[in-house]
């Protein structure tokens, strides 16, 4: 069943146009986010060298099997064995030797910017993740990288763009790992282990916000344990942390008491989740919301945001098993939204009327 | 002279049960180790068809087709459901049915009656359905193993997992213990069974995979199923050696863990690779290109695995970073050695297209990504960024399914004949192939670009938001594809063993002793040898190549 001589020919050039556009679509695709980090540049260039091999063996191996499985199909007129070709030394010594240089010079390269990766340059900077089940903190340190300034409870990481932080990871419980994929970078967190890594967010990116989360399996909920990296310009990150400290310091202010005849919602927390997805509350009225965390020692919080995305009120974040009663404002009739500022999947809807 | 009464053999379907239960025939242990891991593959299979689904979720939310909230299971469940998928897949299918090809075929191949330790097999074989029971009865008592197939310690200690924990470890020993008594069996076999005139040099090369592949389970397995009794202790008797709460290290599981599970890879592929080394001469009508070569790049690969088992543990920080990048760069070459060595026995030949070869081919393309995309992990700074992201999940499957399972595809059409004197349908045969080629595709390497855009593994959940909605669906598409093209495959071995066209004793020309015999062979293999003056005495007896010929 042999196709004819030129049917042949064409069918390959068919697969061939077929793998080449699927092959050209695919790299356009297959490439990293442009990193924010001077390391995750590294990382990117290294990758974009790495990938540029791959494509180039790939091409040259699939080409060379799918060449010999169109070329060489058995013909009616095949009675005679092939010449049976039990092997060449040669060639042998040739596909050896030649791989044996490109993985040379794909580990020098690798290795040497393993070395830029890993670099550590002193700075002021020090900030130290701590992860647990299934929550990020951050503790902003002192220039020595010894005491904690203040401790950001909520699971978002300011930085100032354009110096080198130097991040300490502290696990609580079971491993974790740091991640932001723009960073292209992760690094795990692993208990009795002191962990660390230096990096540096490109001037140019001051005002962005990255996304990161866990990426070691850490049990149940795993997949809830995101935060942020918000890069500041260095004035501004300054006068933030400054913020941030003074207010640490205050003395807290006084439980609300709820005021007679108003309003209370009453919500909880369990297995990071809501109780409810809905609350509604009176409009233009303070009112307050009961909330009862029913998750050992995770964290959570209520915080709400306008239609908008507008965070207007920020709950204080706290360990369960435990009960916080939140004054919140009054607020104009319309849709609103409720989340956990540790948990940004643990979200719910509230409408005031 | 007293005499012995002989009980009245029982009849019919008892007699026949009553067989398979207590066989020592090499044989029908092989097809047990067949069976027995064709239905975990399945087992496993429908696990991960949840996660799957679970993961279109979000997806379905981002088109507006699902309320945001909703789950197809919970996040308790998709962690059981993915470590017990890893589990079943990798323990209780690949691992096994490759050595029950092992157990089939190897006596065969080398001239010899059975296994060197008949009893021993049986024992062998009798461990993996109880394990795989343990394993499993997790889902009954309050939930199965969640802390995925690697067991991370202090995620697997007793503050953190329940008892579907404590009853994965047993069912992991008794594997590991089954490993140890085969691989050991095989060895004895390999080195003091052969028939005359079959030397080292010209074994099969399915016959050298499995000889390496034995040697990495003696040396490997040992220190798994140390590491799993250390872990039981830790657990259930206040233990300390992977606890950092109480002194011990995190760091020091992964260590031993690795140190079996990265040569595992090599248990998990090796006989793939010598199935298709078997297929591919056979449909090209040549020899295997460069025979001693692929001696050597074999045992290279088994060699090199021993030190290369902190790459998976990069971004611990906690390893020689320099050292195991470029060995895991090395084994690259006895890779590649292999690869160009397939292809050139294709070179120049007479290639047919029956569904072996078909699967056989399918290999040869899938592995190859599997073994480009993993030269990313080996350069450490790209590893920092893929690590423990869908890319390393496209990587794995390209290698453990596009390789090992479409090999193990390629080997059941390839033997099938042997075992049962039937061919299974070739039209049934092709589809299956075509269904599971595009499925697997469209299930594996959008994952590439969800690595790369930063979606970690073993998440249950993921925003409607991140982009990645798109992708997952496809996934998910592929996943279910993959399921469908079981049905052809399952449709063909039933109607085959029921009225299939016979296929002799050497339906495809083979080259190696198994086809000089009868179909399927009688309990003790071969009422005569072919002279065996190279590694294709069927081939040289058929072209009269050796004196006397038949």
């Amino acid at each position: 069943m042999s196709l004819p001589r030129l049917t042949r020919s064409r069918l390959a050039v068919v697969v061939a146009l077929v793998a080449a556009g699927a092959l050209l679509s695919g790299c356009g695709v297959m490439q990293p986010p442009e990193a924010v980090t001077s390391q995750g540049s590294e990382v990117r260039s290294l990758y974009e060298f790495v990938f540029a091999i791959a494509v180039g063996v790939f091409v040259l191996v699939e080409g060379l099997i799918i060449f010999a499985v169109i070329r060489y199909r058995r013909k009616p007129t095949d009675t005679e064995l092939p010449p049976q070709i039990h092997g060449n030394n040669v060639l042998e010594i040739i596909w050896t030797v030649v791989p044996a240089i490109i993985v040379a010079v794909m580990f020098l390269f690798s290795y040497s910017a393993l070395q830029k990766v890993q670099a550590t340059t002193p700075t002021d900077i020090q900030i130290r993740a701590v992860a647990a089940q299934f929550q990020w903190q951050f503790d902003y340190l002192s220039a020595d990288g010894q005491t904690v300034l203040f401790q950001q409870l909520a699971p978002e990481m300011e930085v100032p763009a354009g110096k080198t932080v130097h991040l300490q990871l502290k696990a609580n419980d079971v491993i974790h790992a740091f991640y932001v994929p723009k960073f292209l970078f992760k690094r795990d967190v692993v208990p009795g282990v002191n962990n660390s890594f230096d990096f540096m967010v490109d001037a140019a990116d001051a005002g962005q916000t990255f996304s990161g989360q866990c990426a070691e399996l850490c049990g149940t909920y795993h997949g809830s344990m995101l935060f942020t990296v918000k890069a500041l310009s260095p004035a501004d990150y300054d006068s933030w942390l400054a913020a941030q400290i003074a207010k640490a310091r205050e003395t807290p202010p006084p439980a609300p008491s709820g005021g007679a005849g108003q309003v209370q919602l009453d919500i909880a927390a369990k297995d990071i989740q809501f109780s409810t997805a809905a609350l509604e509350a009176p409009a233009d009225k303070p009112f307050t919301i009961k909330f009862q965390n029913n998750d050992a020692s995770i964290t959570h919080n209520v915080a709400i945001k306008d239609s908008a995305g507008q965070e207007i009120f920020k709950g204080e974040i706290f360990a369960g098993v435990d009960v916080r009663v939140y004054p919140i404002p009054a607020l104009k009739t319309g849709a609103y939204v409720f989340e956990c500022s540790v948990h940004p999947n643990m979200t719910g809807s509230l409408t005031v009327k | 002279m007293a005499t012995t009464a002989l009980t009245p053999a029982a009849t019919g379907a008892r007699a026949g049960l009553y067989d398979w239960l207590t066989t020592t025939d090499h044989k029908k242990i092989g097809i047990l180790y067949l069976v027995n891991s064709l239905l975990m593959f399945f087992v496993g299979g429908v696990l991960a068809l949840v996660v799957r689904a679970q993961l279109a979720v979000p997806a379905l939310v981002h088109y507006g087709f699902a309320a945001p909230g909703f789950k197809i299971v919970d996040e308790a469940f998709y962690n059981q459901a993915f470590t017990i998928h890893a589990s079943l897949m990798l323990f209780l299918f690949i691992i096994p049915i490759l050595a029950g090809f092992g157990n089939y075929i190897v006596p065969l191949m080398i001239g010899a009656p059975d296994m060197a330790f008949p009893r021993i097999n049986a024992l062998s074989f009798w461990m993996l359905p109880l394990a795989g029971l343990l394993i499993m009865t997790g889902f009954l008592v309050g939930g199965a193993a969640a802390a995925g197939w690697t067991s991370y310690s202090p995620l697997a200690q007793a503050k953190y997992s329940g008892t579907g924990e404590d009853l994965w470890i047993v069912g992991v020993i008794l594997i590991g213990t089954s490993s140890i008594l085969g691989s050991i069996n095989f060895l004895v076999t390999i080195f003091k069974m052969r028939a005359p005139g079959m030397t080292m040099f010209r074994m099969p090369i399915m016959v050298w995979t499995m000889l390496v592949t034995s040697t990495l389970v003696l040396m490997a397995t040992p220190v798994l199923t140390s590491a799993l009794i250390m872990l039981f202790i830790d657990r259930n008797y206040g233990g300390h050696f992977f606890n950092p709460a109480t002194g011990g290290s995190a760091i020091l599981w992964q260590n031993v863990f690795w140190f079996y599970s990265h040569p595992a890879v090599y248990i998990m592929v090796l006989p793939a690779m010598g199935i298709v080394s078997e297929i591919l001469p056979v449909f090209s009508r040549k020899p295997l290109f460069g025979y001693k070569a692929f001696v050597f790049a074999t045992a290279a690969i088994g060699a090199l695995g021993f030190s290369v088992w902190a790459h998976h543990m990069f971004t611990t920080g906690q390893v020689a970073l320099g050292f195991f990048s470029f060995m895991t760069f090395l084994i690259a070459i006895p890779t590649g050695v292999k690869m160009f060595n397939w292809t050139a026995t294709m070179y120049r030949g007479q290639l047919s297209f029956a569904t072996p070869m078909l699967f056989a081919l399918g290999f040869l393309t899938m592995f190859l990504i599997g073994g480009i995309n993993g030269a990313f992990s080996a350069a450490v700074p790209v590893d920092f960024a893929l690590h423990d992201t869908y890319w390393v999940v496209a990587h794995l499957h390209y290698v453990l399914f596009g390789g090992s399972v479409f090999g193990v595809f390629a080997g059941i059409y390839y033997w099938f004949p042997k075992m049962f004197g039937r061919k299974l349908g070739e039209g049934l045969g092709k589809i299956q192939f075509v269904i599971m080629f595009i499925g697997f595709n469209l299930t594996f390497f959008p994952m590439h670009i969800l690595g790369l855009d930063g979606m970690p593994r073993r998440i249950a959940n993921y925003s409607p938001d991140a982009g990645w909605s798109d992708l997952n669906m496809l996934a998910t598409i592929g996943g279910f594809t993959i399921a469908m093209s079981m049905l052809p495959f399952l449709w063909n071995v039933f109607t085959t063993l029921r009225n299939g066209e016979p296929a002799g004793d050497d339906p495809w020309e083979g080259n190696t002793l198994e086809w000089a015999t009868s179909s399927p062979p009688p309990p003790y293999n071969f009422d005569r040898l072919p002279e065996i003056r190279s590694e294709r005495p069927v081939f040289d007896a058929r072209h009269g190549l050796v004196g006397g010929g038949h």
